[in-house]
Formats: structure tokens, sequence, C-alpha cells
């Protein structure tokens, strides 16, 4: 079959060189404000001996230079994009409008807090509904990431824990399908991790769970869904057993796109809960970031909240800075308050009548995309998936065609290739989220792709696959080059 | 709902492919007790875009902000130009909503992006590489201080009290939950006295960390710390506020630093209200295997045409899991493609403009002050502090200032807790017009 029926085609795209092999000198470019006149006395003693090496363009070059480059990328507003565990949603583009307007974008962060009511105000209103959404009424802002909540989770956790004289209490469980971010971010609070090793149906075993509990443990950091996609249909069991054991049970927030507005972690005796804001309410990825990972917590963790916290009076809003028992701050400043913004607006759409839509779409898109797909390709865990379905290349490996070569064929069909190699609990691991901004057309073609692909490896037309991409501007990269001989800067 | 483009039908069509009835059934496996009654939560209902958007503008014409008011806010965040490209160019969807580059042959946009900020980074710090971004420079200098303990397997850690508070608090923070000791020297004055942080350095220090220029916006010679650190055989850790002033003064690479961390907010990244800012990691090339976050790096592809990866991944969280060098993953990409667009503008000489008159505005303010108003010792690039007399002297400039739209500095004791109320952190950008400097001038002479 041929690709055309895919959107890629060969269009024009072009080369472009590195700012520094720009060939001519640097131009008067800009225009600049400012006090023209002396600097402060003694300064020009430290003035640099020889100039950077910044190699300035015109406006309209500089234009040139990076749309070029932005035309190189795959993005969500170009093709689908699903990315298992990334939760690769359609960002609005009223929520880029309303996070530049100049009262939001332009202010200082220590400005006088009379000055700023209205940002502190749509703060505290996301905090609130992330509360109520999570079922953790008590949240901070701060974190700027997912890693970076799942930090200050810990550190609550481990504050509580001191505060009921369990210093001792250092082990962390973590399922062995864990984002590697858990056992990270347990090892910068000082604690070390035991991994459970997940039972045959990719859920956490109850007996692997009782076999490591114990009075050291300190805390079971889990995802839920797993990131096999599947719910952890034992949750009130194993959050018993936790506490039963004087531990807690801290939950990772990356797949709450499966839930929001139809159930909540809090309600299933989850003590915190760190919540990805540029996966489930669509602030925009980047590229990398940035992103914003508020903490959810329950009145265990609440007194150890990271500090500053937004605190509404009478009839103002105002930051609480000192707190005997916060575990003190984050972030230089309150939080990344530009991505929050857009985080408000994205539940603002849905609002309490239509968030449940949400998760409801994500999971159907994920179980049509299973149906469709689990006669060509091997399913390691039967039943419903939630947001994302995992499926691995185990038929396709008879055909010597791995994982990594059908992503790369899905490249030259116009997709962004699923989640590869994780979760690491199954071999060839191939993790789909389509998310619930997707139409049925489009996931239709992708699996159409797959299929059309899984095809090829019965026929033994596979050559085509090994080859893969040939329609990218580049095509497969190597990445041990790049690492043997580290070339960070062009010299 | 009109981000969703399913209707009806389609869901009834899929779940007939899927093999169940209806729409909460796909919930099957979540036990009964927690399914929320669908529409029950404690939010507002649905608001359209334009409800949306009256929303967010209502809300933010109860800010004042800086384009209507003259800022001379700083202490870690600047009032510097954002240029309209650097917008136009982060706005763009294929770099917006693009995720970290993780299929290279689909990214190399974001990519040569990242390769040109690392780069230009690593120039205008004067060190040999730079990853693709921390958080902040708050996060940054903590994650320089774990770095710096890797390196050198030793554990303490010594801090100059001239570094922004809040870089001091948070370092402390990650610090306290680990083995070794965090050491804050204590300045005594508004600025950096390397002989007192250096006395405090021996035998089991891992590294030291000063600002430069400080907090108080003081410069100074970082030279004798680098023979000390020699000395002691520890890392010398360079943290900065406003990487504005590497186009003008000496960058800490210069001076030998092993590691420089610092905000990059000034690279035509706006304020807002805290962020998303841009966090600054760059340290020698021999201490590379050990530095947290993502790099890109340099390679070729199968037919030998030069592209970028990420690379040296085996230090990260998703591969090294609780041995990695740091838990971060999602960085502030987005704001390394605005530094890069930014840079560019301007090149060598526009940064060295936008610098040099950052540090004039100061100077004019600071030559004419009145008598009453005692500017800090030092030689200062575009920050200082401005004592007054008493507290209600300085909160009088404080309030009449705003009167005339004047943001005019940030009560110290704001930031730095414990010291008296009597004194103003003042910065300069090129945003500052002579009249704005004029205008505080004038109501310096008449509140006080």
């Amino acid at each position: 079959m041929s690709a055309s029926k895919y959107s890629a085609v060969s269009g024009i795209q072009h080369e472009e060189p590195l700012v520094f092999e720009h060939a001519h000198e640097a131009p008067e470019s800009i225009s600049l404000p400012g006090v023209v006149g002396d600097v402060y006395a003694g300064l020009n003693t430290f003035a640099r001996k020889k100039d950077a090496g910044i190699p300035g363009l015109s406006e309209p070059e500089t234009v040139r230079h990076f749309v070029r480059l932005s035309q190189w990328n795959h993005s969500i507003e170009t093709g689908f994009y699903p990315l298992g565990s990334c939760t690769m949603k359609y960002n609005p583009r009223v929520n880029e409008q309303v996070a530049r307007l100049p009262g939001l974008a332009f202010i200082h962060p220590e400005q006088p807090e009379d000055s700023v009511q209205g940002v502190l105000a749509l703060l505290y209103e996301l905090q609130g509904w992330l509360g109520e959404i999570s079922g953790l009424p008590h949240v901070t802002l701060q974190p700027a990431a997912g890693a970076h909540g799942e930090l200050a989770g810990l550190m609550m956790i481990r504050a509580c824990l001191d505060a009921r004289g369990d210093q001792h209490r250092k082990k962390v469980l973590v399922p062995d399908s864990a984002h590697g971010t858990n056992p990270a971010s347990a090892a910068l609070c000082g604690m070390h991790t035991v991994e459970l090793k997940s039972g045959a149906d990719g859920r956490i075993d109850l007996e692997e769970l009782k076999k490591h509990l114990d009075v050291d443990t300190a805390a079971l950091m889990m995802t839920n869904p797993n990131t096999a996609g599947a719910f952890e249909s034992d949750i009130k069991e194993i959050c018993q057993l936790v506490h039963d054991a004087g531990a807690l049970v801290y939950g990772d927030g990356a797949n709450l796109n499966a839930l929001v507005g139809v159930a909540r972690p809090g309600d299933m005796g989850i003590d915190c809960l760190h919540i990805n804001v540029h996966k489930t309410f669509s602030t925009p990825h980047g590229g990398g970031g940035p992103g914003a990972g508020p903490v959810a917590v329950n009145e265990t963790l609440a007194p150890y909240l990271p500090v500053p916290r937004i605190v509404k009076n009478a009839e103002t809003y105002s930051l609480e800075t000192e707190s005997d028992t916060s575990v003190g701050a984050m972030l230089g400043v309150i939080g990344q308050t530009g991505v929050l913004m857009r985080a408000n607006a994205y539940i603002s759409a849905f609002g309490k009548n239509h968030l449940h839509n949400i998760a409801q779409d994500a999971v159907l898109n994920a179980n049509y995309m299973l149906a469709r797909l689990k006669d060509a390709y091997h399913v390691p865990f039967k039943g419903l998936c939630k947001h994302e379905c995992l499926l691995t290349d185990e038929y396709q490996n008879k055909h010597g065609v791995k994982t990594l070569d059908i992503a790369k064929q899905l490249i030259d069909l116009g997709f962004h290739p699923m989640t590869v190699y994780f979760p690491l609990i199954v071999h060839g691991a191939m993790l789909i989220e389509p998310t619930e901004t997707e139409s049925r057309e489009t996931l239709d073609a992708f699996c159409d792709a797959l299929l059309e692909i899984a095809a090829q490896c019965e026929a033994g037309d596979t050559e085509v696959l090994h080859n893969a991409p040939v329609r990218s501007i580049r095509r497969r990269l190597d990445e041990t080059k790049a690492a043997r001989n580290p070339v960070l800067v062009w010299p | 709902m009109r981000y969703l483009p399913h209707t009806d039908t389609d869901r009834q069509a899929m779940l007939k492919t899927i093999g169940i009835n209806k729409m909460t059934d796909l919930f099957a496996d979540i036990p009964a007790a927690f399914h929320l009654p669908l529409g029950s939560l404690n939010i507002p209902e649905a608001l359209s875009e334009v409800g949306i958007s009256r929303k967010f503008n209502q809300a933010a014409s109860k800010n004042e902000h800086v384009l209507n008011n003259a800022c001379f806010l700083g202490g870690g965040t600047y009032n510097h130009f954002v240029p309209a490209v650097v917008d136009y160019i982060i706005s763009r969807g294929e770099f917006l909503t693009a995720y970290t580059p993780y299929q290279p042959e689909i990214a190399q946009g974001t990519l040569q992006a990242l390769f040109e900020f690392q780069t230009m980074v690593a120039r205008l710090t004067g060190m040999d590489v730079s990853n693709a971004s921390m958080y902040e420079a708050a996060t940054a200098t903590a994650e320089a201080a774990l770095m710096a303990r890797r390196v050198t397997r030793r554990k303490n850690v010594v801090i100059a009290g001239s570094v922004n508070p809040r870089y001091r608090a948070v370092t402390d923070n990650y610090l306290s939950r680990l083995d070794g000791s965090y050491q804050q020297v204590s300045m005594g004055k508004f600025g950096t006295d390397l002989d007192k942080v250096i006395a405090a350095l021996d035998g089991e220090t891992a590294c030291v960390i000063v600002q430069y220029p400080d907090f108080y916006g003081s410069v100074y010679d970082l030279a004798p710390l680098r023979a000390a650190c020699d000395a002691h055989g520890c890392l010398m850790v360079v943290a900065f506020s406003d990487i504005s002033a590497f186009g003008l003064i000496t960058p800490p690479g210069e001076y030998g630093a092993d590691i420089v961390v610092g905000s990059g907010q000034a690279l035509g990244i706006p304020m807002a209200y805290g962020g998303p800012h841009l966090g600054i990691f760059t340290c020698k090339q021999k201490y590379l295997r050990q530095m947290p976050g993502r790099v890109c790096g340099l390679t070729e592809d199968a037919d030998g045409k030069r592209g970028f990866v990420l690379t040296l991944s085996t230090r990260e969280q998703h591969i090294r899991r609780d041995k990695a060098t740091s838990n971060i993953c999602t960085n502030q990409g987005l704001m390394c493609t605005a530094a890069a667009t930014y840079m560019t503008l301007m090149g060598d000489a526009g940064l060295e403009t936008i610098a040099r008159r950052s540090s004039a505005g100061l100077q004019a303010l600071v030559s004419q002050l009145p008598s009453h108003v005692k500017a800090a010792d030092g030689v200062h690039y575009n920050e200082t502090v401005l004592s007054f007399a008493s507290q209600q002297a300085r909160d009088a400039v404080l309030a009449a200032a705003r009167e005339r739209n004047i943001f005019a500095g940030i009560p110290l004791e704001r930031m730095e807790k414990g010291v008296e109320p009597l004194h103003l952190l003042v910065a300069t950008t090129e945003m500052i017009e002579m009249d704005d400097i004029n205008s505080l001038l004038a109501v310096m002479e008449v509140a006080a």
C-alpha cells in the first residue's frame, strides 16, 4: 500500500546553518531604549577583555532563521502526537492570548500585594479547583514541574514522618513500572527506594507490597492509572495496607487525564498528588518545558505545604511567607505563574458540566485504538485500558522488526510515534496516548498506519521499515557518536 | 465542548468497536464507591472563549503592570526589553506545542535552537558547556551544590550571605535532608567580603557559592576565590541574577569558576509574576558527566548530514533512576528558544548596549540622590541598596512613588529576613529612562 493516503508529503524544506555560520558581520540591528551615560564608577575596571562572540543578525534574518528551524519540528498543531504518559493534547490559542495580557505577563513578582490582586485571585481560584478535582483540598502551586512536585511531596511526607517521631522511615516503595523521576526524587530527599515487581496483570501485586511494607517504610509512590495504562483496581486495599504500616501514599499525577471529573485520587486514599498541568490541563510543552507541578495534599500533610502560600482574607488575597511547619521554599519565586494561568483557562473552558468529558473521551479514544490494534499487535495486559494503551513488538520481532523500526516508519507516514521502550516491565513497549482532543479520523489514520506496518512485517516487506525515516529532514541520527565524543557547543 | 472533536454518533460507533454500551462502562475497573456523580465538582460551569477572555481581562485589569509603571524592582527578576520577535518565535506552534525532542529526526528545530542556546550561554558566561536549562536560578544554585558534592565526594557547602536569600533558602532546603553541613557566611554589609568567605573553607568543603554581581548588585574581583578554592580542593560556584551584566563585565568563567548558574530571564523573557523564567547551568567540560539536566549534542545522521540529539542521557532519571544526577525531567525548553532568539537579535553589540544602559541608569540615580538617602558602598552594576533614616521616611517615598506610577524598590526585609526596615533594593534596566529617574529623585526630595 502506498503512503499517499497519509498526510506526509514532501514539501519545501530549507537547510539552515547555525547562527554562528552566517557569513556577514553583525549589522546595526536593534534599537534600544534607556539612559545613555556613564556606567557606575569603577565598573570599567571589570569590563570584558574580549567580546563574548554572540553573532548578531538583523531582525528579518533572525525571524527567517528561527522560522526555518521551527519548520523542522513536529508539533501537536501540525500532527498527531500520541506519546504515552505525556498527554499531548491541543493547546487552546485563547489560553496563549490571555496569559500574554500586560496585566499578567508584565508584572514583577515583588510588586506590592495591592498591585497584584487580579493574578492572586486567579492563582487562588486554580488552587481551589485542583483541590476539588484531586479530592485533596490543600494545594501548593509552587513546584515548577512534575519531578519538582514529587520532591515537594516527598519533603512533606518526610516532615510529617519526622513530626511523628518516625525519622527512621526512609524506605520508599516504587513499582518497577514507575517513571524514572520517582526513584530520583526519593534519592534527592534522602530516602532510598525498593522496587516492587509488578504482578502478571501489570498492576501492583498485593502480596509483593505486603512483603516490603515494614516499620522502615516511609511511602509508596504509585501512578494510577499506572504506566501500562491500567487502573490499579486494588487501590483501596493498597492505601489501607500502606496506612496500616504507618506509611503514606504518594500519587504521581502524570496520568490524571484518565480520571478528571470521573474519580478522585484523594477519595481513594492517596495522601499527596502532584499534577502535571502541562499534561492534564493543556499548558504547552514548549519542546521540553516549561511545565508546572502543583501538589495537592490531605489534612495530614497540609501543615507542611511549601511557602509562600496564597491565602484569601475577607476581601483581598495575600502571600503567607512564614510557617513553623512548612517544608520551606521550592523555588525562588512564587511559581510558574504564566503556565498556571493557562491551566486555569483550560479548566474554565470545561467547567463542572464538561470536565468529565476530558477523561471520558481520552479513555474512549485509547480503548478504541486498542480494539482496532489488538489482533495485529501483542497486548501484554488484557482488559480495559484507561487513557493510554500498551502494545509490544512481540509479533513483529518474528520478522526482525523492532519497536524502533515501527516508530521510525510512523514518522514517514506523518505521525509522531508513540512512547517507545517505556514502561520497562514489558519488552519492546509501545505506549499510545491519544488524548481527548483527537478526532476519530485521526485515530483511524494512525491505526491504519500501524496495521499497514504489521501487514508489511507479515509479508516480509521489512526493508523500508529498517531504513525509515527517509522523509524527515534528517534520517536516523547517531546517538552513540554524540555520547562518545560530546560536542555541546559550537567551537 | 469546542475542544472535543467527537459527536455522540462517533462515540456510539467507537463504543461499539470496543464492545461496550455506554461511556461510563469505560470506567468499570474503578470501584463503584469512587465514581463521582458527573458534574458534581464545586467548579463553575464552562465558559465560552469570550467568557474566558472577559474573565482574564477583568483580572488583569486589577493588576498594575510595568508597561505603565516605571519599575525599579529587581531581586532576581528584571524588567528588560522583550522584543516582539522573541514572543512571535516562541508562539509558533512548532516550537510551542512540541514535546521534548525524543524523536530527533522530527525535532531538529528545537534541537538546533538548543545547541545554539548552549553555545551562546557558554560564551556569555565564559564557560565550556551549558545544559539545556534548569527551572530557575534558585533550583539551579541548589543543583550546583549537589553536583559539587558528587564531583568532590565531599559533603559540606559554604555559601556567601550576599547570595540572593531565595537561592540560599532553596539550596538549604535541597541540602537539609542529606548528610553534610551548609554554612551561610554572614557578610555584615551590603556587599561581598571574600576574606570572610574564604576563611570558612577547609579540606572538607565540596564547594563555595558566591553571587556575582551579588544580591546587592555589587561587583568585585573573583580572583582571590579561585586561588582559595585551589588551595582547599573545592569547587568554585558562581551564581548570578541578571545575565545581562555579562554583556559588559568580565564573566565568571574568565575567573576560572567551575560551575556558573543563574537566571536567564533577562534574555527576552517576561517577568510574568514569577515565571516561567529560565535557569542557566554551565560548567567546565571536565565535569560534564556530573551535570544535571538535558543537554543537546552534535552528531550526524545515516547519510552523514549534521544533526543534533539529546545526549549523555545515562546521567538522567529515565535511565539511571535513583542514581541519576538530578530528578529533573521537564525543564524550561521553550525559554531556551526565546533566549537564543533574543541573543541572535542582540549580538555582542546589543548585549553590551543593554548592559551599559542598565548600569548607566543606576549611576544617574545614585549620583543625584538627596543627602538623606544613602547608596551602598562598592562598585555596582544595575542594582544597589538605598538606605533611609527611618522606616517612615522610606515608606513615604514608596507611597509617593506609587502615586506617580513608580515601583521605587523592594523593601529589603521582604527578601532578606531580619534586616531593619530602612532599606530599598533598587534596580535599573534599559527600560528606565532619564525621566523616570528624575521623577523618582523628585519624589525622594519631597516625600521624606
